[in-house]
C-alpha cells in the first residue's frame, strides 16, 4: 500500500461532527439490534397464537383456575400514547438547541423526563393489574414479554432523559449538540417499537 | 448508551492527590464485588423468597435464587471493573477528562493495564488472544475427554449425565472461541491499525465487549458443577427446561455473550465506516477488514434472538412460562426458529473472518495480486445476505412446516455460489505466484482441503431426501466440524503465526509451526474422515454408547482427535515460548503492503505518530509485464 | 539462503495460447486423473458405509449421494489440480519473502463468468434432483391403502400403537411391500424418529403430531434410533424394526392382541 505522510491536525481536537456523525451510526448499530430483538418478540407472539397449542393460548375455565381474558388495549395504548408525548418533547427541545434557545431546549428535557417516568409508572401498574399470572397459558406469557421489553426501554428512557436533562440545565449543549439529536433518534424508536407492542397485542 | 461519551475531551482536568476511583478498579475488584454480591443476594434470595405451594413448580424456587445471584454477579463484577463509570459520569454531566482517558488508554501502566478496564484497542487485543486460547484449551481438554469415553463400543467410563454435560460444555465453549477467535484477537488489535486509525470508534465500548466475555465464563464453569448443560450446545426446549441447575449458568453464559457480540458488532462496523486513513477509499480497504465487518455486522441482527430465545428459557424455568412449554400453550418449534434465526448466521460469523484473513495473506505469501477483489467482496456479501435466509434446513425433519423445505433447499444450496466465489479467489491468487513455503501460506492449501469436504458433504445434507437420512447423525458433527474447524480454526491460527510478530514484537518460531501444522491437521483429517463413516453407517450424535459395528471408526477418530491435540499443545507451547524468548521481530518481516506494517515495534499508544494517507490499494505485487 | 525452485517455463512469451502453457497443461492432466479418482472413492466410501438398503427410499438416497459425487467431482478436482500445480511449479524457502511474481495479474472476466456459470448450473441440479426425490418420498403420506401407525417416544422408549388393533408394542413389526405412515409425537421432550435402514427421520413433539411415510421392501431385522438428544439415556433409547411376510405379522399381531385382551 503506497503511504504518504502528511502533517494532519492534532488528533484530539477532532471536529464535533466528526464525532457526533460517529456516534450517531453506532447508536444506529445498536438499535440494529434492539429492532431484530423487538421484531423476533412479535415473531413469538403470533407464532404462539397461531400454533394455539393445545388450545392454550386463552385457556378455558377449569376446575381450579377461571379463564384467560386478554388484556384492555387502552392500557397499552396508553403507554404509547405517553411515549410519543415524551418524544414531542424531546423534539422540541431538539429545535430549541438547533435554534440556540437554552431554555427551550431545558423545558423540552424536563417534560421528556416527566413523561418518560409517567409512561413508565403507569407500564408498572398495568403489569402489577393484569388479570392472570405467568402460568395463564401462552397469551399471558407472551403479554409479560411485550411488557417486559417495553419495561426495559422505559427504564434506558428515563436513564438517558435524565442525564439529557441534567446536561442541558448545566449548559453541556451551548456549542454543539449532537448528543440530543441522538437521543431523538431513540425517542423515535422507543415510540415506535411501543407502538409495535401495542399494535400486537390488539389481535387476542 | 454509553457510545454518547465520546465527546472530544477537555484539556483541563481535575487534579486530585487521592487516587481517584477510577485508578482503583482492576479485575480484582471486580472479581469480588462480583462474588460478594453473588453471595449476598443468593443468601437472601433463599432467606425471603417465598415457598412454592405448588409442587409442579418445584424447581422454580431454585430456579429464581440461581437466575438472580447469576444476575447480582454480572452487575458487581461490572460495577467492579468500572464499566459504569462511563454512563453515570455522563449522567452527572462530567464527562471523563482527557487524563482520564489516557489513563483508561493504558498510558505508562506497564503490565497491569492487561488488568484493567483498559481502552487501548492494542491491550484488548492481546487480552482476546489470551482469553481465546483458555476458552479453546479448557473445550480441546474437554473434547479429549468425549473421544477417550468413545474409545470403545458399549458405554464408557463416563456416567451419563457427566458425558451430556461435557458435550453441551464443549460444544458452546467451541461456540463461543470460534466466534471470537479472529474478530477478537485480530480484528482488535489489528484491524483499526489495518485502516490507518489511532484507536477504535468507541474505546470504551471495545474494553466493555472484553469484560463481558470475562463475566460471561464463571456461569458457564459454575453451570457444570450445579447439574450442567446435558442439553447439548443447542439447548433445545423443552429438554432445557428439563435440565438441572445448570443450565441457569447457560442462559446467563449466552445472554452476557450476546450483548458483548452486539457491543463489537457496532464498535467495529463504525470504525470501519467512519475511521479509514485518508485515501482509503472502499476499493482500497484490504480484504480482510471486509471479512471482519461482514463478521459482526451479521451477528448484529442474528444475536439478539438468541438472546431473546435464552430469556424465554429462563423466564419458563424461573416462573412457569409457558413459551415452550406444549402443555400450557407453548411450543418448541419456536424455540428451534429462533434458536438456528441466529444458529445459522452464526457459522458464517466464524467463517468469513478466517477465510478473509487468508485472503489477505495469500498475496502476501505468494508476491502477486489478490485475484479479483470483486469476487471476494461479492462472494462475502453473498453468503452474509443469504445466511439470515438459511436457518430452516436445521428444521427439515422437525415437521414444523414441510411445506418450507423446498424454499429452504433452494436458499441453503444459492450458498454455495458465493462460497465458490471465495474458491476462486484463494485459488487465482495462488496460481502463477511465487509460493513461499510458510505455516500461514501452508494453512491456505489446508483451508482449501478442508473447506472443499466440509463444502460438499454442505451440499447432501441441504438436500431434503438425504437430509432425512444424515440428520442428526455423526455425519453432521464431522461436517461442521470440517467447516468451523478445517476451516475457521486453519485460518485463525494462520492469523495468528502472520500477525504474531506485530502483535508481540517477536516472530513464531518456524520449527514449531510447522509441527504443530502438520499434528493437527492430519490428525484432524484422519478424526473427522472416521467420523463421516460412522455416521454413514448409522450412529446417531451425541451418544455416550454405541454398538459394535462403529467401534472401528471410532477408535479412528479417537486418535485422531489425541493428534489435533498433540499439535494443539506444540502450538501453545510455540505461543509461550516465542512471546518470551523468540527472535525480536523486524517491523515488517513478511515484506507486506498493509498500513500494520509501517507501524513500529511496539507498537507507540496512538499508533500513528502522523496520519497515512493512502493512495492505492494493498495489493500491487508482482512485476510489470511487458 | 532462498532456494528457487523455477521452471524453464516461466518465461514463456504471453503471447502464446493460453492453453499450451506448461502449468495449463499440468493441471489439465492432473484434472482429467483427479476426477475419476474423487467421483469414485468419495461416492464408494460413502455408499458403501451406508449399508443395504431396507426401502425405496433409503436406496433413493443412496443413488442421490453417488450422484451428487460425481457432479461435484470436476469441480474439487479442478481445486485440487491447480493447488497442487502451484504448490509443485514455484516454491521457494527461507526467512526472506521471494521476489515478486512476473505479473500483476487481478482479475480474468472469463474464468469467473466461466466459474460462475458452472457453480449455478451444479447449484439447480442439486436443487432439482433433491426435489425429484423429496416429490416422489412424499407421494406415499397420501397413499390411500396405507396402514396406520402411531408412535409415541418418551424419555426413553418407543411405544408403537397399532389403531384399530388394540395392539401396543415396544417394538415394530410391519409387513413387507405394504405403506406405512408414522404419525409421531412424544410424550415429555424432543425425540427424533430413525429407521436408519429405511432412510427415513422424523421428529418426535411434544404437543404436536408429524408424518413420515415408508414402504419397507426387505424381510429382516433393522434398527430404530432416537436422533435426537433427549436426556440421560438418549444412547439407549433403540429399538429394533422387524420387516416380516403378511401371514407371519397377521399372525403377530393377533398374539399380542389376544395378549393384551387376556391381561
Amino acid at each position: 500500500m503506497s503511504v504518504e505522510t502528511h502533517t494532519g491536525a492534532n488528533p484530539h481536537h477532532e471536529h464535533p461532527d466528526v464525532v457526533g456523525s460517529r456516534n450517531r451510526l453506532g447508536v444506529i448499530l445498536l438499535l440494529v439490534a434492539d429492532v431484530a430483538m423487538a421484531l423476533s418478540v412479535l415473531f413469538v407472539y403470533f407464532y404462539l397464537r397461531q400454533q394455539n397449542v393445545n388450545n392454550m393460548w386463552l385457556p378455558l375455565a377449569t376446575a381450579d383456575t377461571p379463564a384467560v381474558h386478554p388484556i384492555s388495549t387502552r392500557g397499552t395504548w396508553i403507554v404509547t400514547a405517553l411515549a410519543a408525548l415524551g418524544l414531542l418533547s424531546h423534539f422540541y427541545g431538539l429545535k430549541g438547541a438547533r435554534a440556540k434557545a437554552q431554555s427551550q431546549l431545558t423545558l423540552g428535557a424536563t417534560f421528556a423526563m416527566a413523561f418518560s417516568a409517567a409512561a413508565l409508572v403507569y407500564q408498572f401498574s398495568q403489569i402489577g393489574n393484569a388479570p392472570f399470572t405467568t402460568t395463564s397459558g401462552a397469551y399471558a406469557s407472551t403479554y409479560f414479554l411485550i411488557a417486559g421489553l417495553n419495561t426495559l426501554h422505559l427504564v434506558l428512557t428515563l436513564f438517558i432523559s435524565i442525564g439529557n436533562w441534567n446536561r442541558s440545565r448545566l449548559g453541556l449543549y451551548v456549542s454543539d449538540h449532537w448528543h440530543v439529536d441522538i437521543v431523538n433518534i431513540w425517542w423515535i424508536w422507543m415510540t415506535v417499537s411501543s407502538a409495535l407492542g401495542a399494535f400486537a397485542l390488539s389481535f387476542t | 448508551m454509553t457510545t454518547l461519551m465520546d465527546r472530544p475531551a477537555s484539556a483541563s482536568g481535575e487534579a486530585s492527590s487521592k487516587r481517584p476511583l477510577i485508578e482503583r478498579l482492576n479485575i480484582f475488584t471486580a472479581l469480588g464485588l462480583g462474588a460478594v454480591s453473588a453471595i449476598v443476594v443468593w443468601q437472601l434470595a433463599l432467606k425471603y423468597l417465598p415457598q412454592n405451594a405448588d409442587t409442579a413448580f418445584f424447581f422454580n424456587r431454585e430456579d429464581k435464587i440461581s437466575l438472580l445471584s447469576l444476575i447480582a454477579w454480572f452487575v458487581g463484577f461490572m460495577v467492579g471493573i468500572g464499566a459504569l463509570i462511563g454512563p453515570f459520569r455522563w449522567l452527572m454531566g462530567k464527562d471523563l477528562s482527557h487524563e482520564e482517558n489516557m489513563f483508561l488508554a493504558g498510558k505508562d501502566q506497564g503490565v497491569k493495564r492487561y488488568f484493567r478496564y483498559t481502552t487501548d484497542h492494542k491491550v484488548v487485543g492481546i487480552q482476546y488472544v489470551v482469553i481465546t486460547i483458555i476458552i479453546f484449551f479448557v473445550a480441546g481438554v474437554l473434547a479429549m475427554l468425549i473421544r477417550t469415553n468413545l474409545g470403545k463400543a458399549g458405554g464408557g467410563w463416563i456416567q451419563p449425565q457427566t458425558y451430556n454435560a461435557i458435550v453441551g460444555w464443549h460444544g458452546i465453549m467451541m461456540i463461543v472461541a470460534t466466534i471470537i477467535m479472529v474478530t477478537g484477537p485480530f480484528g482488535n488489535f489489528i484491524m483499526p491499525i489495518m485502516i490507518g486509525a489511532r484507536d477504535m470508534a468507541f474505546p470504551r465500548l471495545n474494553a466493555l465487549s472484553f469484560w463481558l466475555i470475562v463475566a460471561a465464563i464463571p456461569p458457564v464453569f459454575i453451570s457444570f458443577f450445579t447439574g450442567g448443560i446435558t442439553t447439548g450446545w443447542t439447548a433445545y426446549n423443552p429438554l432445557a427446561s428439563q435440565a438441572g441447575l445448570g443450565m441457569n449458568g447457560y442462559i446467563a453464559f449466552i445472554c452476557i455473550f450476546a450483548i458483548s457480540t452486539m457491543v463489537s458488532g457496532a464498535n467495529i462496523t463504525t470504525t470501519v465506516v467512519k475511521m479509514r486513513a485518508k485515501g482509503m477509499t472502499w476499493n482500497r480497504t484490504p480484504i480482510f477488514i471486509y471479512g471482519v465487518v461482514a463478521s459482526v455486522a451479521l451477528a448484529l441482527p442474528a444475536f439478539p434472538v438468541f438472546f431473546l430465545s435464552q430469556i424465554m428459557s429462563g423466564l419458563d424455568r424461573a416462573f412457569a412460562t409457558s413459551f415452550y412449554n406444549s402443555a400450557a400453550g407453548g411450543s418448541g418449534w419456536l424455540y428451534e426458529n429462533l434458536f438456528w434465526i441466529m444458529g445459522h448466521p452464526e457459522v458464517y460469523v466464524i467463517l468469513i473472518p478466517a477465510v478473509a484473513a487468508l485472503m489477505e495473506m495469500a498475496p502476501v505469501f505468494t508476491r502477486r495480486p489478490l485475484f479479483s477483489f470483486n469476487l471476494a467482496i461479492l462472494g462475502i456479501a453473498g453468503i452474509s445476505g443469504l445466511s439470515i435466509l438459511v436457518w430452516a434446513h436445521h428444521m427439515y425433519i422437525s415437521g414444523w412446516a414441510p411445506l418450507l423445505n423446498a424454499p429452504f433447499m433452494l436458499t441453503t444450496e444459492l450458498i454455495s455460489i458465493p462460497t465458490g466465489m471465495l474458491f476462486l479467489v484463494l485459488v487465482g491468487t495462488l496460481w502463477r505466484g511465487r509460493v513461499w513455503m510458510t505455516m500461514p501460506l501452508m494453512s491456505i492449501y489446508a483451508l482449501l482441503w478442508n473447506f472443499m469436504i466440509g463444502g460438499i458433504t454442505g451440499i447432501y445434507l441441504s438436500d431434503v431426501p438425504a437430509d432425512s437420512f444424515l440428520h442428526g447423525s455423526m455425519y453432521v458433527t464431522a461436517h461442521f466440524h470440517y467447516t468451523l474447524m478445517g476451516a475457521g480454526l486453519t485460518g485463525a491460527l494462520a492469523s495468528l503465526v502472520y500477525w504474531f510478530p506485530k502483535m508481540t514484537g517477536r516472530m513464531f518460531d518456524t520449527r514449531l509451526s510447522w509441527i504443530s501444522f502438520w499434528l493437527v491437521q492430519i490428525g484432524f483429517n484422519v478424526a473427522f474422515i472416521g467420523m463421516f463413516m460412522v455416521g454413514l453407517a448409522g450412529q446417531p450424535r451425541r451418544v455416550e454408547a454405541y454398538a459394535e459395528i462403529f467401534s472401528r471408526g471410532n477408535m479412528v477418530t479417537t486418535m485422531g482427535a489425541y493428534t489435533i491435540m498433540a499439535g494443539m499443545l506444540v502450538l501453545l507451547h510455540g505461543v509461550i515460548s516465542s512471546w518470551r524468548s523468540g527472535v525480536p521481530a523486524p517491523m515488517n518481516p513478511w515484506q507486506a503492503k498493509t498500513l500494520e506494517w509501517t507501524v513500529p515495534n511496539p507498537i507507540p499508544l496512538e499508533n500513528f505518530a502522523v496520519l497515512p494517507v493512502v493512495t492505492s490499494d494493498p495489493y500491487g505485487y508482482g512485476k510489470v509485464q511487458q | 539462503m532462498a532456494i528457487e525452485v523455477s521452471t524453464p517455463e516461466n518465461s514463456q512469451a504471453p503471447s502464446a495460447k493460453w492453453w499450451k502453457k506448461a502449468d495449463v497443461k499440468q493441471t489439465l492432466l492432473l484434472w482429467i486423473i483427479l476426477t475419476p479418482i474423487i467421483g469414485y472413492v468419495g461416492s464408494e466410501v460413502q455408499v458403501r458405509s451406508m449399508g443395504a438398503p431396507a426401502s425405496e427410499v433409503m436406496a433413493s438416497v443412496k443413488s442421490l449421494m453417488r450422484i451428487f459425487t460425481w457432479a461435484v467431482s470436476p469441480v474439487a478436482a479442478l481445486v485440487a489440480a491447480m493447488a497442487l500445480t502451484t504448490l509443485m511449479s514455484k516454491r521457494h524457502y527461507g526467512d526472506m519473502p521471494p521476489e515478486d511474481a512476473d505479473h500483476q495479474i487481478r482479475n480474468s472476466p472469463r474464468a469467473s463468468a466461466t466459474w460462475l456459470v458452472v457453480s449455478t448450473l451444479l447449484c439447480l441440479f442439486a436443487l432439482i434432483a433433491g426435489l425429484v426425490v423429496q416429490q416422489k418420498d412424499s407421494k406415499s403420506i397420501l397413499d390411500a391403502k396405507a396402514m396406520n401407525i402411531n408412535v409415541t417416544g418418551q424419555q426413553w422408549i418407543w411405544n408403537f400403537d397399532y389403531p384399530g388393533k388394540g395392539v401396543r408394542s415396544e417394538v415394530l413389526y410391519l409387513p413387507v411391500d405394504k405403506p406405512v405412515i408414522f404419525h409421531i409425537t412424544s410424550k415429555d421432550v424432543n425425540h427424533s424418529f430413525w429407521i436408519v435402514q429405511m432412510g427415513i427421520k422424523m421428529d418426535a413433539n411434544p404437543g404436536y403430531i408429524t408424518e413420515a411415510a415408508v414402504t419397507p421392501n426387505k424381510i429382516g431385522v433393522f434398527d430404530i434410533r432416537c436422533a435426537e438428544l433427549c436426556g440421560l439415556l438418549h444412547a439407549y433409547m433403540q429399538t429394533k424394526v422387524h420387516v416380516v411376510s403378511q401371514a407371519d405379522y397377521d399372525a403377530w399381531l393377533a398374539d399380542r392382541a389376544a395378549l393384551e385382551g387376556a391381561a
